[in-house]
């Protein structure tokens, strides 16, 4: 090596032209060798803006130092070196740190997704953790529920209301899976067929049998609601919103002089008679359901004859129930037997030709407003759609504004334009009425399995459009408006057995 | 293959007993006189045969006489019929047929008669006859011929040359035999043997009779002088088959297979093949003589390209040539790929995932939560898709690298390392990207931002060294993290170099115990990288000694202890008995990883070699049934793995791995049921076939969960970089059935990520040149995912993820790009066909079938082979992959001129 001062003066040549290569730039630099590294540094943050402190060298086994001898690392002429280091400002750490799933609690996990509670199966109690579900679509029940007084008391049957009004409140706050325990003993209690047990426990129970025993009581216990949203004392809530009147007409086939009697009948939900044709969808089965012969005794004949009874509806309560009669009892081997057969379930429903014309005209209205602002919406969508494809889309467009919830003061806003687009009076007085005979569904109840005794029920809840909740008892998940398309029946999979409809908003 | 294996003596038996059959009565008993009636009368003879029968028993009566002066002119008669005799190859000829019953008769005659002239004519012609008369075993056409005037064989015709080389096989291997048990006096001389053989062999060579040729002197021991009697025409066909054996010959004929093909190209001046004959062989001095000797110019920077797919480096002047060997235009290049096959947009997860084909589009509700684990899965199917590119949507999109903190902890590292895949090959410019990281407050971020370093400069060397400059500092570093990603980091970057200023740097780490088990074991492992197949013997005996007590026993439970043993065996990669040693002392290692290393090194020893008692060996280790309780029975997933380490390459022995490992899949413990989803995986990486999609598509839903994320992980590894359609939609419709089952997901993420593999550009197959050459590194890159898959919830699912970047030093493009001589990419056009074995076939048989024309650069499957279309440019390069060099052939006449004149 040579010292400074012995060196021959070849090596003492003054600046060593080279070649710094930068991302992806090449600059051609003078090094004056007798200089420490920093010099150099220097040059280069004056032709690149790289802060000498972030300047790393490639030279042989390592970075440049700072105070190297330049003289002593052997460049030659023309040297290429590479430089490493970033100009300009450094990324910084977001303001707001991401927040991870795997952090959460199961309790948080279900509040950040905003997904429901489901209920633990209590051993076979998928029959009722399925018809809880569904009845917590109505919330109109459980407004009525909260405001409702009631305690714990001798009769099971103010338990039950009370118990379940407990459980949805539970529900509402949880995010985990929620126990039904008091619930289910107070069930069992009122219902001792639901405490039937075998050999391996309590046994399964049928899920119509449940939902049928729950409105009852329901019916009797729950009060009913003002148009406000207050407690109306002199009412019941199941009559108000769940309950139906059917408009009979009954003719004796052998007699016709006999003339028609007619008479009114109250229903809880409309029975989807499956086995009585080839049908496969829902209205025409009901419609065929709603007209049958019956014998009974005749007055002018004196004799047992064939009636024809005709239904038809004269009230529609703001949620009906569709129950699928997929169970039949087989004599031969003693048993209900299941239909497997599929039967379609639209997402929106028309039942005004199931009603009396005097209702038909008074529904109309209604109808057509409802069909209007339909049209309009899809209209915009399309727009919305445009403009997206066309990526001029605003913040609004992006952002999907969820429908909000049902208050009083939304209700009176309802009746305000009720009025104004000229609905019977006699409609919008009855509070819980449906007023233009357009439905949405909102829940499905499904059986999978070939008894109603045996297999699983699930839950199947609308949350917003395009969402929808499935509730396997403790498990929760959402599914697609699709998934539900597929209970329609006719294989092993789910098939609904009960069918929750609601009314429309009149917008 | 469809080549006959070597003709071994015992195949051919069979032959000789049918023959016997029928000669049966000719020797041996003679035939009474009733027989003989009854023979004749069966016999229906044409006119003309009779009339040859009577004139050759004429013939043979007339040698019994006692006139020496007709037997002369007598034995010209009987040669003249002999070898005029023209019948069907099947039958035996019509001469030869009547002379049987008088076999006998004419050595008798032959051993009264005195020596001279006419004995050695009658020798020659008992010779001849011996051929279908002679007892088995006893060769006597051999014996007759040495007695005889030693004219050329070839004048008998090709069926006698066949069978003389046969009996000359059947005499060598006699020497063996005698040797244990007595000398026979009827034994030739070994010397004798050769000559003869030497005569044979340039008329089998002459007469598409090379297969016959090579195996005469294969099973002669005598391959050295094969080279002197192969010319111009012959060359191709000779070293096609000899290369072809290498996977069937026992050792130590493999190396003489491929020295005597190397000698072969030398002389005819193959440059190419002659080098990839030496890089097989992994001959450092024999790749550099290649290297040197080449006296073009333009030829060597073809051989350049060779070495440096095989990422070997040589020392050279030249600095354009030193490019070559660096690897520095790579990312150029494959831009260039890029642009022509319009895939330079850069593609998001979501691109990649498709959702909304899921069929369940809710994962994920509220937008505001970020799963961790998916983010991660999204940061590797980034790195993955847009490898090479240098651009992406996550990370290069933007300046803030906001993508990184919406990983979590450990994922951060991850999430700044996948800079360097995106940035691969592109050193300066990835540099720059990645420096702004380098001055992170987070440390997790700083160590990504070392692995990325390390990432961009793999498989490409610069001069100014980069990696080493950079990473070096940190290898002492007090923070563990960055120390880690130091010691992957130089790994990665200079795995196959063979550097030994690294090397230093890394080796203290291997036997400081005062280290934790997870830095020497990384240590070692990436010294097993630099140092694949180099068996440095510092760095093996260091690792041996840690492993052999230096270390307590609590470290060897470490889950990254395996990485050690994984280093250790990646030194021996490919050096087959060379191993030996090192297996022995971890035969006598006590400690509860010694079984599992000891199968690691003694696979990883014969990787790609196809060698048949290895594989036996490995699925004996399977054949125990250890209860994991009280034994480590981890060595047999390693012995499953290394079954596809060894067959892999060589299509005989893949299927028939295949088929082992359907029975391992039926009857094996849980150990080796969860290995063997990984080694399909490594069997088939990057070669999509169908049924082992369709077997790993049945195993990604076992109930097993290490068998089924394995299986997925290997769907990912075989069809990684193909795009394949069937394959995205089997992984589409895993996500969808795992949607819940969060570590499933992440591999079924990561998988989807390996099939689009530098968007379909890419591929993990070690093979290439052919499927005849084998890339150490990458090897390497894939056994240490598989290793990690062994254990993936200690590696994978935890802190280990990063392991997943050693994918990238595997990749490599798959394309072919043509270059003019100014290595400009110039393009051609170019036939892309299925390729088809054309070993042993007759004529100049088509190389590919099922053809399409394309215009390079060009994508080329595992399977497929490309030829240029015309003969207007001459391929410097033997095998057209990669980036081949084309010069204008100089008898090329534009057949345009012609048609503009009609």
């Amino acid at each position: 090596m040579c010292q400074r001062g012995h060196c021959s003066p070849d090596s003492l040549l003054g600046p060593l032209a080279v070649v710094i290569k930068w991302s992806g730039n090449k600059y051609n630099v003078e090094v004056d060798p007798t200089q420490p590294g920093v010099v150099l540094k220097m040059q280069l943050f004056s032709l690149t803006g790289v802060a000498p402190e972030r300047q790393k060298i490639m030279v042989k086994g390592g970075v440049l130092k700072d105070d190297a001898d330049i003289s002593k690392l052997g460049w030659k002429e023309g040297q290429q070196l590479m430089m490493m280091g970033s100009a300009g400002e450094l990324p910084a750490a977001p303001q707001q740190k991401a927040v991870f799933v795997e952090d959460l609690t199961d309790a948080e996990v279900a509040q950040a997704l905003k997904l429901p509670a489901g209920l633990t199966n209590m051993g076979n109690t998928c029959y009722m953790n399925a018809t809880l579900q569904c009845l917590r679509a109505i919330p109109e029940l459980q407004g009525a529920m909260v405001k409702m007084s009631g305690t714990r008391s001798g009769d099971a049957r103010d338990n039950l209301t009370s118990s379940m009004r407990a459980l949805f409140e539970q529900l509402e706050s949880s995010g985990s899976a929620v126990p039904p325990l008091v619930f289910l003993q107070v069930l069992r209690t009122a219902f001792p067929q639901f405490g039937e047990m075998d050999r391996s426990g309590y046994m399964q129970q049928d899920a119509e049998e449940c939902w049928g025993q729950i409105i009852h009581v329901l019916g009797e216990k729950v009060p009913g609601l003002t148009r406000e949203g207050d407690i109306n004392t002199e009412k019941h809530f199941v009559e108000q919103y769940m309950t139906g009147e059917f408009l009979t007409s009954m003719t004796c086939d052998e007699a016709p002089e006999e003339g028609t009697t007619t008479g009114i009948e109250s229903f809880n939900k409309l029975r989807v008679s499956i086995g009585s044709g080839v049908s496969t969808y829902m209205l025409t089965d009901i419609a065929k359901g709603l007209e049958e012969k019956i014998e009974k005794n005749s007055p002018t004949l004196e004799r047992s004859a064939v009636y024809t009874k005709k239904a038809k509806i004269s009230r529609l309560p703001a949620y009906l129930a569709m129950n699928f009669v997929r169970f039949q009892w087989k004599a031969d081997i003693k048993a209900k037997a299941k239909i497997l057969k599929r039967v379609v379930f639209p997402h929106d429903l028309d039942v005004s030709e199931l009603c009396t014309l005097e209702l038909q005209e008074k529904l109309r209205p209604a109808k057509l407003r409802i069909k209007e602002v339909e049209e309009a919406k899809s209209a915009e969508r399309k727009a919305k759609k445009a403009r997206l494809d066309n990526g001029t889309a605003t913040a609004e467009d992006a952002m999907d504004v969820d429908t909000p919830a049902v208050s009083g003061a939304s209700a009176i806003a309802e009746v305000e334009k009720m009025k104004e687009i000229g609905v019977d009076p006699s409609l919008y007085q009855d509070v819980g009425a449906n007023v233009s005979g357009q439905y949405e569904l909102v829940a499905v109840l499904t059986h999978v399995g070939r008894a109603a005794d045996s297999g699983h029920y699930i839950g199947w809840v609308k949350h917003k459009d395009n969402q929808w909740w499935k509730f396997d008892d403790d498990k929760v998940s959402q599914v697609a408006p699709e998934d539900i398309d597929k209970l329609a029946g006719g294989g092993d999979w789910h098939s609904a057995y009960i069918a929750l409809y609601k009314s429309k908003r009149i917008e | 293959m469809t080549a006959p294996p070597p003709a071994k003596p015992e195949d051919e038996q069979p032959k000789d007993a049918a023959k016997n059959e029928k000669g049966k009565d000719a020797k041996g008993k003679p035939l009474t006189e009733e027989e003989k009636k009854k023979l004749e009368e069966e016999e229906e003879l044409s006119e003309e045969d009779k009339q040859l029968r009577e004139e050759l028993e004429m013939l043979v009566e007339r040698l019994k006489e006692s006139n020496t002066d007709l037997h002369k002119p007598t034995l010209e008669t009987l040669r003249t019929l002999i070898r005029t005799s023209t019948s069907s190859m099947t039958a035996v000829p019509k001469p030869l047929k009547f002379l049987r019953p008088h076999y006998q008769t004419v050595v008798d005659v032959y051993q009264k008669w005195p020596d001279g002239d006419n004995k050695r004519f009658l020798a020659d012609i008992l010779s001849v006859l011996s051929m279908s008369f002679s007892e088995d075993g006893k060769r006597e056409s051999l014996r007759y011929r040495f007695k005889g005037s030693s004219e050329s064989a070839g004048s008998w015709g090709h069926e006698y040359v066949r069978h003389l080389a046969l009996e000359l096989i059947g005499e060598y291997s006699a020497f063996d035999e005698a040797d244990t048990v007595e000398k026979t006096d009827a034994l030739l001389d070994k010397e004798d043997i050769l000559k003869l053989a030497l005569e044979l062999v340039p008329f089998l060579l002459k007469h598409n009779a090379e297969a016959d040729a090579v195996d005469l002197l294969v099973e002669l021991e005598a391959l050295v002088h094969l080279p002197q009697f192969v010319d111009k025409d012959t060359y191709s066909r000779v070293c096609l088959y000899l290369l072809s054996c290498v996977q069937f010959v026992s050792p130590p004929d493999d190396i003489e297979c491929l020295t005597t093909a190397h000698t072969i190209y030398r002389h005819q001046e193959k440059h190419t093949q002659a080098l990839q004959v030496s890089m097989r062989m992994q001959d450092q001095q024999m790749i550099q003589e290649d290297f040197n000797n080449c006296p073009d110019l333009l030829m060597k920077k073809q051989l350049a390209f060779l070495l440096a797919r095989q990422q070997l480096s040589i020392e050279t002047e030249d600095e354009e040539i030193q490019e070559i060997l660096n690897n520095s235009r790579l990312s150029e290049h494959f831009l260039a790929l890029g642009r022509d096959l319009n895939v330079m947009e850069p593609k998001a997860p979501e691109d990649i995932y498709k959702t909304h084909l899921e069929g369940n589009r809710s994962t994920v509700g509220g937008g505001n939560v970020d799963s961790a684990k998916q983010n991660l899965a999204a940061t590797f199917v980034n790195a993955f898709v847009n490898a090479g590119f240098g651009s992406d949507k996550l990370m290069t999109a933007t300046e803030d690298g906001s993508w990184i903190y919406k990983n979590k902890d450990h994922g951060m590292m991850s999430a700044a390392a996948s800079l360097g895949a995106i940035l691969l090959w592109d050193v300066e410019t990835g540099l720059t990207q990645i420096d702004k990281y380098l001055y992170s407050q987070e440390d997790h971020i700083k160590a990504g931002a070392l692995l990325a370093i390390g990432l961009v400069n793999a498989g490409v060397r610069n001069e100014s060294d980069p990696a080493l400059a950079l990473l070096s500092e940190y290898v002492d570093n007090t923070n563990s993290g960055l120390r880690i990603a130091a010691i992957v980091a130089l790994g990665i970057a200079y795995a196959g170099t063979g550097r030994e200023d690294v090397g230093e740097l890394l080796s203290p780490l291997v036997g400081d115990y005062k280290l934790s088990m997870e830095i020497s074991s990384l240590a070692t492992l990436s010294l097993g990288l630099i140092f694949v197949g180099q068996m440095n013997g510092d760095i093996i005996s260091a690792a041996m000694h840690t492993l052999m007590g230096d270390r307590e026993d609590a470290d060897l439970k470490d889950p990254y202890a395996i990485y050690m043993g994984l280093g250790l065996a990646l030194l021996h990669l490919g050096k087959q008995s060379q191993a030996d040693a090192t297996l022995a002392a971890l035969e006598v290692m006590g400690n509860s990883l010694a079984k599992t290393i000891l199968v690691l090194v003694d696979t990883c020893a014969y990787a790609g070699t196809g060698n048949v008692l290895s594989i036996q060996r490995m699925l004996h280790y399977c054949n125990d049934h250890i209860d994991p309780e009280k034994e480590n029975d981890r060595f047999q997933a390693f012995a499953v793995i290394g079954i596809a380490l060894i067959a892999m390459g060589e299509d005989i022995g893949t299927e028939m791995a295949l088929r082992s490992f359907n029975h391992l899949m039926h009857y094996g413990e849980p150990v080796i049921r969860r290995a063997v989803p990984l080694a399909l995986g490594l069997l088939c990486a990057s070669n999509p076939l169908v049924h082992v999609l369709d077997v790993l598509s049945k195993y990604s839903h076992d109930n097993d969960q290490d068998v089924s994320t394995n299986a997925i992980f290997a769907m990912g590894l075989v069809g990684a970089g193909t795009n394949n359609a069937r394959l995205a939609q089997m992984l589409r419709q895993l996500a969808a059935y795992y949607q819940t089952e969060a570590n499933h997901l992440f591999v079924v993420r990561i998988a989807q990520g390996l099939v689009h593999l530098g968007k379909g550009t890419l591929t993990l197959n070690p093979f290439h040149s052919n499927r005849t050459l084998l890339s150490p590194v990458a090897v390497a890159g894939l056994m240490v995912n598989l290793v990690a898959f062994t254990d993936t919830k200690n590696l994978i699912f935890a802190r280990g993820h990063y392991l997943l970047y050693h994918l990238i030093i595997s990749a490599y493009p798959r394309l072919l790009m043509t270059l003019d001589e100014q290595l400009k990419p110039f393009p051609v056009t170019v036939r892309v066909g299925q390729a088809v074995d054309v070993v042993g076939q007759a004529g100049r048989p088509k190389t590919i079938t099922g053809f399409q024309t394309h215009s390079t650069p060009v994508l080329l499957a595992y399977t497929e082979r490309a030829e240029l279309a015309s003969e207007e440019w001459l391929s410097l390069a033997s095998v057209l992959e990669g980036f081949v060099i084309l010069k204008k052939n100089p008898e090329w006449e534009e057949e345009e001129a012609d048609g503009a004149g009609k």
